[in-house]
Parts: C-alpha cells; structure tokens; sequence
C-alpha cells in the first residue's frame, strides 16, 4: 500500500528496538517521534472544548418514556462534517458484523454523520487481536482509532502516557454530549473510565446489565424435582444438601443417571458455594475489609466452604467431571433426550447446560429456576453482586494521536450514545417504537422493541463493539411480545427477586483498578500463580485428595499460597486501590 | 513397516523351505503390529466419522448426545448456514488460492535453491547453507519481520500471504538430498560433453526425474499454507483477504471465553447458536481438500520422502 503512513526514519527506530525486545519501548519511541506534528492538532481542538461549539440535535416527539426514566434519549443526529472525510479504524473481525464496510449500521451512522470510515479489519480470537494490535503499534503503523479493541484500563494507561492514545477526557465536555449526559445519569462512570492521571483515554461501553451483576454466583435448581420429591426450594446449606440427596436417591433421570448439581471447567462453582460462609466475588478472590484490600481464599471461613463442597461432593452430589467438563458436555446431560439428567447446575443462565427454546412455554429451560443464594451455618448469605466490573466497560473506542481531527471523531463516537443509534448499533434496523401502553420487561411502558430475533441476522449491527449507552430503564423498557419471550424477562425476575436483596454491600467489592507499567507486570505473574495453586488446592479439596477437616492439609496451603506472594501482591492491589480512590 | 523388514532375516535363519510358515513369535509380532495399527487407525478415524456425522445431523440432538457415530436426523442446514456467512466463503476461496499459489511459488523456490546446493561445485555452498540452516533456528522475531513486510509495502495484499515464509529450509533440505542421491554427478557431467548448458540440464534431465520430490514438495507446502493462520492474522487488514482458517479460529474458539467476562448474555447466546450451528461443518469444510489431495500424491510421497530424509 503506496500511500501507507511509511515513515523510514521512524521504522528504523522501532526496529532496532524491536529486535532488542523491546516492544513497548518502541511504541514510546515512535509516539515520541509522532507527537511533535499532533501536538499542534491538539492544540486548537483542545482551546475549543471550553467553548462548546456544538448541540444536541431535537428530541424525537414520538417515542414514548416512562415516568422516570433515565437513560439514552432519541435524537435527530445532526451531520458532524459538510465536506468528506475519512478515518482510519482497526475493528475486529466478526462473522455475525460480516463485512464491516458493507455492515447496515455502518451505512446509516456514515448516512447520518457523514463520517467515512476505512476499516481495517483483524481477525482472529481476542489473543490473536492482541498480538496483532501490539505489532501494528510497535511499528508505528497507527491507525486513527482503534473501536471494540479490548485495551486493559493498564494497557490504555501506558499507551495514553507514553503519548499514543489520546486524552478525549478534554473534548467530552464540548463534544460528546450524550456521554455527557450519560456520566451525569451514571456519576460513576469517570471514576471507572479515568486513568490515574486523571484523564480519560477510551469511550466507555455503558450497558447496565442487571442480572450480570449476579452472574458469577448464579446457581439453576429444577423445581419440577423438587416439586417430585416434596421439598422446597433451599434456602440453606443444609437444605440444599437436603434436596441433592433427595434428587439421587429418587433417581429422576433414572437408571441411576441422575447428577443432582453440575459445573463445568469454564465457569468456577466458588462464588455460588463459598458465600454461604464469607463474601467471595471469584477470582481472583479480592475483597475490601475495613478500607483494606484483602484475599478470601486463604480464611477459615474458606475452609468451612471446602467442607461443604467436599461433602456434597463425597456424597456423589456433584458431577465427576466438574473441573473437566466442557460446555459441550454439559449440554449433553442437559439436553439429554427424555429427561434431563441434571438436577441443577451453576452456570450464568440456562443456555449453557441446555438450549433454550423460546417460544415454547412447555420448553425445559423453564422447569430450572434460580437458586437463592444459600445462607451458612453462621447465618452468613450473600450474593456476590458485581457494582463495579458490570456496567461501564473501557476502550470501545480509543482515538489515537495518529487522528489529525480527534473532536470529529469524538462526535462520531458520541453519536452513538443516541438511542436510534443504540438500538441500531446493537440490534439492528427491525426495531420499532413502542406504542403508547405496550409493556416492557419491567412492566412499565416500554421504549421499543424488536419485531425480529436480531440476534440470529448477520451483517446488520456492531455486536456491542462500539460505544453504546445502555442503561438499566433503557434495557428493562423493551418491549415484552408475548409470542416470543425471551429468557431477559425471567433472569431480570429471578436475579431481582432472589440475588438482589442479599447483596454484599457495595464497600466490600475490589473495583477495577488500573496498574501502571511494572505493577502491571509483577500482577500477572503473582496473580496467574495464585489462581494456579487456589484452583488446583479447591479442586483438591472438593474431590477429597486434600482433606479440608485435616489440620495440616489446611495449613500446607495456607503456606503454599503465602510462599507465592499472598503480601506483596495484597500491598500491589492496595497501592491501586488507594490511586482509585484518588 | 520397520517392524515388518526386520523380521526378514529371522526367518531367513531358521532356515525353513521356501514358502515359511510363521513361527509362533511371528504370529505374535503380526498379531501386535496389527493391533497398535489397527488402534491407530481406529484413532485416527473416529473423530473423523463422528465430526461427519455430527455435522449431518440435527443439532439439537447433536448437543444432546445422541450422535456418537452415524448421524442421527439427518439434515444438511448446517451446510446451508454457511453459505449465510460471505467471510466463510470467501475465505474457503481465498485459502484454496493461497494453498495452490503458495505451493506453486514455494516449490519454485526450492527447486531452484535446493539443485545448486545438491551440486560438487558451487562455489560458497558451505556459506549458503550455514545461512539457510541459521534461519531454521533463530528469527528476527514478529516485529522486525512486521516491519519488513510493511517497509516493503506487502501488507494487506495477497502476497503478504505467499512471499514471507515461503521457503522452507527443511524441505530444501530434504531436496537436495534427493538431487544428490537421484541426479549423480556423472550425470551432469555426460550432459555438459554434449553441450547441455547448466539451466538445459535442469530443466531436461532433473525436472523429468524429480516428480515425486516435486509431488513431496507440493504437497507439504500446499497443506502447511492450508492450515496456517499466523501471517493471515498479522498481516491482513481486509476481510475479504482471509483464509478459512482465521474464520475458523474465530468462530471455534472464540465462544471458549470464560461467559463470566461475557457482558451480556445475548451476546453469549449468540455466540452459543452460532457456534452449536456451524462447529461441525466448518471442520469438515476445513478438513475435505487436503483430504482429496493426499490419495493422488500419496504414491510420490513415500517415494520421495523416503529417498530425501533418509540419506541427508
């Protein structure tokens, strides 16, 4: 490609650097080369941002809200630019988007805005992206943006101090207006999108997803056996124990195939059985005490959790292959023709034990209903609920230094923070708006809804890439049709009613934190350690090869997890966690 | 087969008549090598079987487990799917092409670089190989090579899908041997008293004589770019350039991402249904032309390989 951004000079660089090792540093040592000429873009754009040179278009008069709704309003969106420009924006490759370029929401925000796009597409699994995206930036082959990349907050951090990724914290107040009102309608969303120098580099992904707040420690327990063997839902260790028994001793899926609970490799089973006895969010297990950051797994109470499972699981009430086991297979006892064979499971939803049939009523995902989380022997009972790692997602787009017009681009990734723009970029074009008095999820009068499954076309949206605004009232106002429920409604119900009131309080829950350079290094050694050896020590303990009623069992790994580094990692987090706190 | 030439002599020294009756070790070793080759095979073949038959059957009963080795609800909608999906075919296209032209390029290459190496005299010949043997253990590395490749405007092209990597030194090994061992020197020199020039000789005598090595050299390089997925990833940009395999990838692995990172759940669904729909399909469409190719180069590959590997 002749009109490449080839800067020999520049390459040589990095290439030496390169061959040294030295990836990041030659990152740094292009961007140091590139910023003499973007410094003076930034510059004029940056003394525009006090005064706000641009306003919201008007509201759409025919979409209905409900009392109190917060969230994205539908707007006339207003050409950002008269005469054409385009940008350069690496992108995923996605066979449900299909071709980015020929992509319908890519045609109608270009109709809108006016904003061509060059896509460069990469493809391959998040790794491969990655290592793809890391190349590009060592060699100093840049694009203007980089939109659903997925940027740690530390990786955003480095590349925003070393000068490549553009703060667009200074043009959010006098171009980005939805986001605007957004981070208003969310006031934590700066806290969790600002790096700790104090400035923003990537667009936000807002989607306040109520039910994945609880997914981690969501647990399905099927209330037709239960029903079969005259109990009740448990709502204790002991009761819950109580209806596994009863499940294999009935034999309900018969000739003595019955897995009373069932786990997979891909989901841990921690967070559902351990807070019974103490708050644990899952790995990497890091939860606030009194101001102090601090580990879960290495308590007594942790210990009492490794007697349960371990009993329940000596008890053969817990599948064999529960640390091996993939989706496939578990799909395999839930699907299982005639009955299921699982009697519960801990998985996020009911999609990935069996398939989820929507339109039929009678269908089996129905009979499974979420299990309350259990209370403990010592009253203990929460549910792990995630405030801060669900919601507000960083770097759905990061604009570049090598982007000769950032406050365009700004106002292109604040478009679509507008809700026909929401809708179209996640869903597709079969969207319509509600009609006065139609329902949503909530049961209050809903927004819009969708006349087709968006979610089996292909070519039509973004697939949740790009910057979108999702709040809670904008997700619970669709519309609710009647022919077609989808299993929102229920896991909204279920997770409302059963999770929500034993939440931990929000003061207890480790948020996400950003490392720089070196902590971020010493963090991923320590932290793939510990998991190595708490994951393996659980298993151990679950299965019986490590007794967790013998005292030096316990106290072995208590020592194991000491010798990796339980302290200096503890002093690591708590460092972050006080430059999160500001 | 190594097993089978070394009982030979054995029988040999028992000294029996001429059509030898097998002796009770005999027996054994036969019984034993047909067992592990038979267990082999036995390997080898059923997850081919299973992942044909589950990619004609119902997927619903596919997930519930019905399927373990003829299909069960016979349907071919997942053949139908894919062709829902642009990328998968193009990239199928895209892979054959690269996998044709690749080959045809790189074979090239080796031919021309492996012949002079085969040769008395060439002059510096040490030099070149210690060279191309260099290259077989150190590498510049993904960013300096990235850089090559940019500095020498091949990103984003087909090219940079056949021209970095596309000689392999192994196999100019492997040729070379096989020039030595298959074209003697006296050969070349019986040429040169008639007047054939060097390039006359090559294209005469060595090219006609070389076809199974040719055939070897097709063939490992048409299945390597086949299945190869790293440059695809590292130096396209435009969907429409992908092989099959980056599709693949994407597709297949993708949806093993721990659902708790998962933001939402319908876009795990998504993912699920797709994956659930087309997993099985793909392989086989991933898995069909090598396996054509092979039964037709088979005859040229023990050949070939054999005379090339074994003697370097």
């Amino acid at each position: 490609m002749p009109n490449d951004h080839a800067r020999p000079g520049l390459s040589r660089r990095s290439l030496i650097a390169g061959a040294l090792g030295l990836t990041a540093a030659a990152g740094g040592g292009v961007l140091s080369a590139c910023s003499g000429s973007s410094n003076a873009n930034s510059a004029a754009p940056g003394s525009g941002a006090a005064a706000p040179s641009v306003t919201l278009g008007p509201k759409l008069t025919t979409v209905q809200y409900p009392d109190g709704y917060v969230g994205p309003i539908a707007r006339q969106l207003k050409p950002i630019t008269s005469e054409k420009v385009t940008f350069k924006i690496v992108v995923k490759q996605d066979v449900t988007i299909g071709d980015w370029k020929t992509n319908a929401f890519t045609k109608w925000l270009e109709q809108k805005t006016g904003v061509h796009i060059e896509w460069m597409q990469v493809g391959g699994t998040d790794d491969d992206v990655m290592t793809k995206v890391n190349a590009m930036i060592a060699a100093g082959d840049i694009p203007d943006a980089f939109l659903g990349i997925a940027f740690t907050r530390s990786q955003l951090f480095l590349y925003g101090q070393q000068g490549l990724f553009t703060d667009v914290g200074q043009y959010i107040d006098g171009y980005a207006l939805n986001l605007q009102q957004a981070m208003k309608d969310y006031p934590d969303t700066r806290k969790l999108i600002q790096a700790p120098d104090k400035k923003i580099y990537s667009f936000p992904g807002i989607n306040d997803c109520y039910h994945c707040r609880a997914s981690d420690g969501r647990a399905w327990l099927n209330t037709e056996w239960i029903k079969q063997v005259g109990l009740a839902m448990p709502q204790t260790t002991d009761e819950f124990q109580e209806v596994l028994r009863a499940f294999k001793k009935a034999d309900l899926a018969g000739n003595g195939k019955t897995i009373p609970f069932a786990g997979y490799k891909d989901s841990a089973i921690d967070p559902f059985f351990m807070n019974p006895f103490l708050y644990n969010p899952g790995e990497p297990w890091l939860v606030i005490r009194d101001g102090k950051v601090d580990v879960a797994f290495d308590k007594d109470e942790w210990r009492e959790g490794l007697k349960f499972v371990n009993s329940l699981y000596k008890d053969g009430l817990i599948n064999r292959d529960v640390f091996t086991a993939d989706e496939d297979q578990l799909k395999r006892y839930g699907n299982a023709s005639g009955k299921p064979l699982i009697g519960g499971a801990r998985t996020n939803y009911w999609g990935v034990f069996l398939d989820i049939d929507q339109k039929d009523p009678q269908a089996r995902w129905r009979q499974y209903e979420a299990c309350p989380p259990l209370k403990g022997p010592n009253g203990v009972q929460y549910a792990a609920w995630d405030y801060t790692g669900v919601g507000v997602e960083v770097a759905h787009l990061v604009i570049t230094k090598k982007c000769a017009k950032p406050e365009q681009l700004v106002q292109w990734a604040d478009a679509q923070y507008e809700l026909e723009a929401i809708l179209r970029g996640y869903g597709g074009p079969a969207f319509s708006w509600a009609k006065k008095g139609e329902l949503g999820i909530n049961g209050k009068q809903a927004v819009y809804g969708f006349d087709a499954t968006w979610n089996s076309q292909k070519n039509i949206n973004w697939s949740q890439d790009n910057p979108m605004y999702r709040s809670q009232d904008f997700r619970l106002s669709e519309r609710v049709n009647p022919k077609d429920m989808t299993f929102e409604k229920p896991l909204y119900e279920q997770t409302r009613d059963k999770y929500f009131p034993h939440k931990q309080p929000p003061e207890m829950q480790f948020p996400p934190v950003t490392l720089d350079q070196d902590q971020a290094a010493q963090e991923a050694e320590l932290r793939t350690n510990l998991k190595g050896e708490v994951n393996q020590s659980f298993a151990k303990f679950l299965t019986g090869q490590l007794d967790p009623n013998d005292d030096g069992a316990w106290n072995d790994y208590k020592g194991r997890v000491e010798k990796i580094g339980v302290k200096p990692y503890l002093e690591l987090q708590q460092a972050a966690y006080e430059t999160y706190n500001g | 087969m190594s097993a089978g030439t070394t009982l030979a002599p054995d029988e040999q020294r028992l000294g029996a008549g001429a059509p030898i009756q097998d002796t009770k070790s005999d027996k054994i070793a036969l019984a034993c090598i047909y067992t592990a080759l038979g267990l082999f095979c036995l390997a080898v073949l059923y997850p081919i079987v299973y992942v044909l038959s589950a990619s004609v059957s119902n997927t619903k009963l596919v997930s519930a487990g019905e399927v373990w080795l003829w299909p069960v609800g016979f349907t071919l909608d997942a053949y139908k799917a894919i062709f829902d999906y642009k990328s998968i075919v193009t990239g199928f296209g895209n892979s054959v092409f690269y996998a044709v032209v690749g080959a045809v390029v790189a074979t090239v290459l080796t031919l021309l670089a492996a012949y002079p190496l085969s040769r008395k005299g060439l002059p510096g010949k040490g030099i070149i190989m210690a060279a191309f043997v260099f290259t077989m253990m150190f590498s510049g590395g993904l960013i300096p090579t990235y850089l090559v490749v940019h500095e020498l405007g091949l990103l984003n092209t087909r090219w940079a899908m056949i021209l970095p990597t596309a000689l392999a030194v192994w196999n100019v090994i492997i040729t070379r041997t096989y020039f030595m061992v298959t074209i003697p020197e006296e050969l070349v020199e019986a040429g040169k008293v008639d007047g054939c020039s060097d390039f006359g000789f090559f294209w005469r005598v060595v090219l006609p004589l070389s076809k199974p090595i040719i055939a070897v050299n097709l063939l490992f390089y048409a299945v390597g770019s086949w299945n190869s997925f790293f440059n695809a990833l590292i130096y396209l940009t435009n969907e429409h350039l992908f092989p099959l395999q980056v599709i693949l990838r994407q597709i297949l692995l993708q949806t093993k991402v721990d659902p708790s990172q998962m933001a939402d759940t319908s876009k795990l669904a998504q993912m699920q249904e797709l994956q659930q729909q087309l997993k099985y399909s793909l392989i086989v469409i991933g898995m069909i032309p090598p396996l054509l190719v092979y039964p037709f180069v088979q005859k040229h590959f023990v050949k070939g390989a054999m005379i090339g590997s074994l003697k370097g």
